[in-house]
């Protein structure tokens, strides 16, 4: 088989990773040859989904001085509440056995519904290979509780959370809000300028449950986060707002990890080349072709152009990589928050965490079985912060015990690792286009603007990811399309004009 | 090159969208031929059926076709019993098996008209997929439904439900709603549920609003009967319509519904009231609340002096019929009390100071409804609120008006001059119903000025509005019929020109 392999390519991708796909996928839709090779032998490598088993086996996975996961462990609880009794009582053994009903995200993400991977995946007619759900609740913490975050206005109507002053208070604020820019001479806001956006907020007359509602989980600010850039994100909320279901998020049915996949489809559509399991042993620059040589498995190819995914040998030898993202992924019998927040099984809700300071934040992603990434009766909590030391379980502490100390979930698995990243760019890499790993953020705008950048320096002159025709526009080249006949007429009004054209015609010579 | 992918060109789209169009016109034009010539030559058949099922798919507002398909299916009918009649031409002495069969032929009949509804109604049913406000296929639903005795009234809920799924806002389901669950005899409190659920999920919905106002006053009945529904569920509903009103000021549809709640719960069918009345010995008048197309109609009784009266020969005193004079000599016996009878409607006359003989009867239109006291506290809260929300947003116009109707709610004399300083602003903030506005100020003045006239000296000979205030016009005039003497001031009598409105003395009963 891999002697079938062509030996020239436009572009060679290394890593099937979000960014590494999309920059592939973009490649191959403008024609170019691409050889997209993974050494692992599953599609996603860090942005990838696992089941039980296999998260298990990668976690206990020797770490290389490259590997981007690392700092792993994982325990297995017993939960003393267990009884005979209890139909639906979960352990190692019974979560082991629906291993395959698990899809476990190393790097889970939202999406903005109006968001840049939202419109890219449109923009390019990828959407097709993607199914979602919208998210159910928005939450914040309120004097110690998880609480629903209004956001639409049926959420505003329906919330007994708040006043109706209050409520009248938040729905004028958020239409400013989503105003703001249209007239910006306006004076009340002018004068924010270079202010933060806190500041703003207070001088909005809104109470100290709105000022969090918006800091917390709209804005998703900070006390020192400037005017411009809370009403840019409070915009952005907004903007997604409406769109699908109730909030503005959501999330990818069976996980974040079909979402390179979607790319990596549409770049073998476009004829791209895939091998998983094939790593790439040495890549050298051959100066009078300005090519790259690639030796892989015995063989060598040559590419004009060479993109990597960081961690991958042989590109990253030698760099030295450190703590970027710290990671919890438990798993539960039962759920966060009161029965209003997970009714009729839960959904996906969405908790951004601060600690006491305000200083650090952290994301946490509760799914139910509702997003097929487990089984009915469990639920995953995804917990994810910027990494402050090679200890994830220490840097999420903070977040662990605001979260399960009071409420006190029926955790059976619970898992930390980190996420790293090279510390300096290698100087070997001239030539080579290095990915970004995975970005603490909520959505994918920077690894999209990541792909972009480097599509854009690989093929200046190429559209990035231009929209993918439907099956039914594509016509056979030598078909003449505008010798259209009864034929492309639908089936039934066809047999009805083929009847009604010889019923007139028998009428006709009757009379 | 064979077999090359080519996306269609947005000019070969356009071509290909042209013919096909005009494809269709024809086959329409064939269709629309035969069927013409079959219902010409009496044609009711299978073929005719099928026939405008082509075109009614996508096009189901063509009146005409659903009147053939009526014919056809009235056709088939009688066709059906006129074979179950033929079969029914027992001899004697096979009776009994025959009776058995004529049993089964019953049965197997009424399965074949069954049928034939089930497939009128899975037309329509597709014909709403298509146009869901199409009132023709609506209509034929309706009519199909009640030819069948055997009617499924329950799944025609059902498919209400699913329909509100789609568009929760198209008042052709909601009305067709109220048709079949008058059918299915679905419980009043049943439906206020799906009511409420349905505003939960988006407010802005006239016809769900309406909905309840249709179902609070059978299911919470005001004993008073000047109020919408018993207090106690009123004020349940004053809460969760301010609420609305909060979240979203510029949605007028909750406004609305406020509305209603606050008035007193008249139908608009209600037989009229007796407004006033004046007696003396030679002929009376009477005013309505209301007009009334035919006073004769209403069997009008006068019971005092030891004698029953009939009064009769009523003439119109105005054009619109609220006010009616009847010239009938009177044994008025000065010491007797007397009532007057107007249908069910009965009132104790009160007799003239003064020298004259008569007596006289005088309601004023703004009657203080019942008010408990929870009521009248829901009231001021939600008066306040309005008043909290004004502070915002001073030129809110629902806001203003609202609180105009709160006010007068609570107590109407003792805000007059607060609620017309309301709709002087309103004027202003809202100058496109400026005339509407100083109409509802003539109106609360009137109200108000006849609320005090039973108060004054001379009452009721004498009705004097000689302040400057200027009125737009004069609602009410037929309060003023039982006055000897009516001062106005100038500018509106020159404005009212023909129509000031007569005394009583203009009247001349006794020529």
């Amino acid at each position: 088989m891999l002697d079938d392999l062509p030996e020239q390519f436009d572009l060679v991708v290394i890593g099937t990773g979000f960014t590494e796909s999309c920059i592939a996928a973009a490649g191959s839709r403008v024609g170019k040859s691409v050889l997209h090779l993974d050494n692992n032998e599953y599609y996603g490598d860090v942005w990838s989904s696992f089941t039980m088993d296999a998260l298990c086996a990668r976690l206990d996975q020797e770490v290389e001085p490259h590997s981007a996961l690392r700092n792993a462990r994982y325990t297995w609880h017993t939960t003393e509440k267990e009884s005979e009794t209890d139909v639906q009582s979960w352990n190692r053994d019974s979560v082991l056995a629906k291993s395959r009903r698990f899809s476990l995200d190393l790097c889970p993400r939202i999406l903005y519904a109006a968001g840049e991977l939202v419109q890219l995946l449109i923009k390019s007619n990828i959407c097709r290979y993607a199914e979602f759900r919208a998210v159910d609740h928005v939450c914040m913490r309120h004097k110690g509780e998880i609480v629903s975050v209004p956001c639409s206005r049926s959420d505003v109507f329906n919330t007994k959370t708040l006043t109706i002053v209050e409520k009248r208070l938040l729905m004028k604020f958020l239409t400013a809000c989503n105003d703001y820019g249209e007239d910006k001479c306006n004076e009340d806001s002018l004068e924010f300028r270079g202010r933060t956006f806190l500041e703003y907020l207070q001088a909005q007359r809104v109470t100290e449950k709105i000022s969090s509602c918006v800091m917390q989980a709209i804005a998703m600010c900070g006390p020192s986060t400037s005017f411009e850039e809370g009403m840019q994100r409070t915009q952005r909320f907004l903007g997604s707002l409406g769109r699908y279901g109730n909030t503005p998020f959501l999330f990818p049915m069976y996980g974040c990890g079909e979402l390179p996949q979607c790319f990596c489809r549409l770049c073998a559509v476009y004829g791209g080349i895939y091998c998983l399991k094939r790593a790439v042993d040495d890549i050298a620059l051959d100066s009078n072709s300005n090519e790259f040589l690639l030796s892989s498995a015995g063989k060598t190819l040559r590419a004009k152009n060479v993109v990597s995914a960081p961690g991958y040998p042989p590109v990253s030898k030698g760099i030295e990589l450190k703590p970027h993202i710290s990671r919890g992924l438990f798993i539960s019998s039962s759920p966060l928050g009161n029965e209003e927040l997970n009714k009729g099984g839960g959904g996906v809700n969405l908790l951004r965490l601060l600690d006491d300071e305000g200083g650090r934040e952290a994301f946490l992603m509760q799914l139910s079985h509702y997003t097929g990434a487990c089984p009915d009766g469990l639920y995953i909590f995804h917990l994810t912060t910027p990494a402050l030391s090679e200890d994830p379980a220490s840097d999420l502490a903070v977040f662990t015990s605001q979260l399960f100390d009071q409420s006190d979930p029926q955790i059976i698995f619970s898992s930390y690792f980190t996420i790293a990243a090279q510390s300096s760019k290698s100087p070997a890499a001239e030539h080579i286009y290095y990915t970004n790993p995975p970005t603490y953020e909520l959505d994918y705008d920077a690894a999209i603007a990541n792909a972009r950048d480097i599509f854009g320096k690989l093929f200046p002159e190429a559209d990035f990811l231009p929209r993918a025709p439907d099956p039914e526009e594509i016509v056979v080249d030598g078909e003449d399309p505008s010798a259209l006949n009864e034929h492309s007429l639908p089936e039934d009004l066809r047999a009805q004009l083929h009847d009604m054209q010889q019923a007139t015609q028998e009428m006709d010579i009757q009379e | 090159m064979h077999g090359r992918v080519k996306v269609r060109t947005t000019e070969e789209e356009r071509e290909r969208k042209k013919k096909e169009q005009a494809l269709k016109v024809r086959a329409y034009r064939a269709a629309m031929g035969r069927i013409q010539k079959k219902r010409e030559a009496g044609e009711l058949d299978n073929e005719m059926l099928s026939l405008t099922v082509q075109i009614l798919l996508r096009n189901p507002d063509v009146s005409t076709l659903w009147n053939i398909r009526r014919e056809c299916v009235l056709e088939k009918l009688s066709r059906l019993k006129e074979e179950e009649t033929a079969c029914e031409t027992p001899s004697e002495e096979e009776n009994q098996t025959v009776e058995d069969k004529t049993g089964e032929k019953k049965a197997a009949a009424e399965d074949k008209s069954h049928s034939i509804f089930t497939c009128e109604l899975d037309l329509t049913e597709q014909c709403l997929m298509v146009n869901p406000k199409s009132y023709n296929a609506w209509h034929h639903r309706c009519w199909t439904l009640e030819q069948n005795p055997r009617a499924d009234w329950q799944r025609e809920v059902q498919l209400c439900n699913k329909y509100l799924k789609f568009d929760e806002r198209n008042f052709h389901t909601w009305d067709y709603r109220r048709y079949v669950t008058g059918k299915a005899m679905v419980p009043a409190a049943q439906e206020l549920d799906f009511c409420t659920e349905k505003i939960k999920v988006n407010f802005s919905n006239y016809s769900s609003w309406h909905h309840r106002s249709l179902l609070l006053p059978e299911l919470y009945p005001n004993q008073q009967r000047d109020r919408p529904m018993s207090e106690e569920k009123l004020q349940k509903e004053l809460e969760m319509v301010l609420t609305a009103a909060f979240t979203d000021p510029n949605d007028s549809s909750a406004w609305f519904y406020q509305r209603w709640l606050l008035g007193s719960g008249a139908q608009l069918d209600r037989a009229p009231r007796i407004a006033a009345f004046r007696l003396e010995s030679h002929g009376a008048v009477l005013a309505l609340d209301k007009p009334y197309p035919d006073i004769k109609q209403l069997k009008t009784e006068l019971v005092g002096g030891g004698q029953t009266i009939l009064l009769e020969s009523w003439q119109p005193v105005d054009k619109r019929g609220t006010s009616w004079k009847c010239q009938q000599n009177f044994d008025y016996q000065r010491n007797s009390a007397y009532s007057l009878s107007l249908s069910d409607q009965k009132v104790d006359l009160l007799p003239l100071s003064g020298p004259e003989n008569g007596a006289y009867y005088f309601a004023p239109p703004h009657g203080t409804a019942s008010c408990s006291k929870d009521l009248l506290a829901e009231l001021q809260t939600q008066l306040q609120s309005c008043l909290d929300l004004l502070e915002f947003e001073p030129d809110s116009k629902w806001t203003l008006l609202t609180s105009a109707l709160l006010m007068r709610a609570i107590d109407f004399s003792a805000n007059h001059e607060t609620s017309l300083a309301h709709l002087a602003k309103l004027e202003k903030v809202d100058s496109l119903r400026e005339g509407y506005y100083k109409d509802l100020a003539a109106r609360w003045t009137l109200e108000w000025e006849l609320a005090k006239w039973p108060l004054s000296a001379d009452f009721p000979k004498r009705f004097d509005k000689a302040d400057d205030v200027l009125l737009e016009s004069l609602p009410y005039d037929q309060y003023l019929v039982i006055a000897d003497e009516i001062t106005l001031p100038k500018k509106l009598r020159d404005k009212l020109g023909e129509s000031v409105p007569k005394t009583f003395v203009d009247l001349k009963l006794q020529s």
